[in-house]
């Protein structure tokens, strides 16, 4: 009993600095998205270039796809168009979802579709277009059913409409490699084998 | 002195919770139902503000969305199930019971049963050892009343 006291404190304090020598390193932002292995939510809303095509969940069902969520407002977004451009050569589906920010009538705003997309056009001939088409987040109702909580965030959706990925912050060359790569290729495999099978 | 009087009440007032939106309710247990809500629920963007406090569109979104719930007439747990479906139990401030949490749940009872342990049993162990010795308490006591008699 003694001895095993007299040792009490150096078990304590290593036990203190492996925990707080942990907590270095891991970053309070990354947490599971609630919707993992989850089909996508519901949802009915319109392209943010041609309002009148609408998109629903079954459109969007058929091959795996990065749903990428995100809005001229957001400078990192910015950031990852290039990058995403260059996926998108690569053969990978995005589809952005236009994150738009509020707008106060109190303070006399509104919102204009036209200039919106204006802006939309400038930002994605300057930095570069990944999407294949946006989806425009009314009221940011999608969002707030994929758990969205700003932007840029990228969902990685498999061909059966399911969310089995999901990234706060930029899509960036490492990100990709480390996070995406791996599983989209495996997701485009099972997707080309499944149509192989289809008479 | 009705002047003094109120101005001493001025000054008692209490700080009021301001800054809060007006929102339009048709009875005070809804109202007190949302702003318990917004109080409750912890915005996902902000690491530690409730949703009342934050002016994150997130937050925004989320308060819009409790009061459209609390409108609907849904319960309390109703609309928390609802939030944490979508962002997960970082977005309540009490952590439920799972086997991830349990640590939580459990280490503060666990301390708390320990240290009674330690106290009780010291506390038996004390009178067995000094205490049961006369010859010192005699020598003490002489002590004692040597120390007291010199002032």
């Amino acid at each position: 009993m003694r001895k095993w006291l007299f040792f009490a404190p150096l078990a304590i304090f290593l036990g203190v600095s492996v925990f707080l020598f942990t907590g270095l390193f891991s970053d309070p932002w990354t947490r599971d998205s609630a919707l993992l292995n989850r089909p996508l939510p519901e949802f009915d809303l319109p392209d943010l270039m041609q309002p009148e095509q609408r998109w629903n969940r079954e459109l969007l069902t058929g091959e795996p796809f990065l749903l990428s969520v995100w809005g001229v407002w957001c400078p990192t977004c910015k950031a990852q168009l290039g990058f995403m451009t260059e996926l998108k050569e690569q053969g990978v589906k995005v589809v952005g979802l236009y994150y738009p920010l509020p707008v106060d009538p109190a303070f006399g705003d509104h919102f204009s579709l036209g200039q919106l997309q204006r802006d939309v056009q400038r930002e994605l001939a300057y930095f570069g277009n990944p999407y294949q088409f946006n989806i425009l987040d009314e009221n940011r109702r999608l969002s707030l059913d994929l758990g969205v909580s700003g932007s840029p965030e990228t969902f990685l959706v498999d061909a059966n409409g399911k969310i089995r990925m999901h990234h706060v912050g930029d899509i960036n060359p490492r990100v990709w490699r480390q996070k995406f790569e791996p599983a989209f290729e495996q997701l485009q495999q099972v997707g080309l084998a499944y149509q192989g099978a289809q008479p | 002195m009705s002047r003094f009087s109120a101005l001493l009440l001025l000054l008692c007032s209490l700080p009021l919770w301001a800054g809060q939106e007006i929102l339009p309710f048709e009875d005070d247990a809804k109202r007190q139902l949302y702003q318990e809500l917004v109080q409750q629920l912890r915005c996902p963007q902000c690491q530690n503000q409730n949703i009342a406090d934050s002016n994150a569109v997130v937050s925004i979104d989320m308060r819009n969305k409790t009061y459209e719930l609390v409108q609907q007439g849904r319960s309390k747990q109703e609309v928390i199930d609802f939030m944490v479906d979508r962002y997960g139990n970082f977005v309540h401030y009490s952590p439920p019971l799972n086997p991830l949490t349990l640590l939580l749940w459990v280490l503060p009872v666990l301390m708390l049963v320990l240290m009674l342990w330690y106290m009780l049993r010291r506390r038996q162990a004390v009178p067995t050892s000094e205490a049961s010795n006369p010859a010192l308490e005699q020598e003490l006591d002489a002590i004692i009343d040597a120390y007291r008699s010199k002032k």
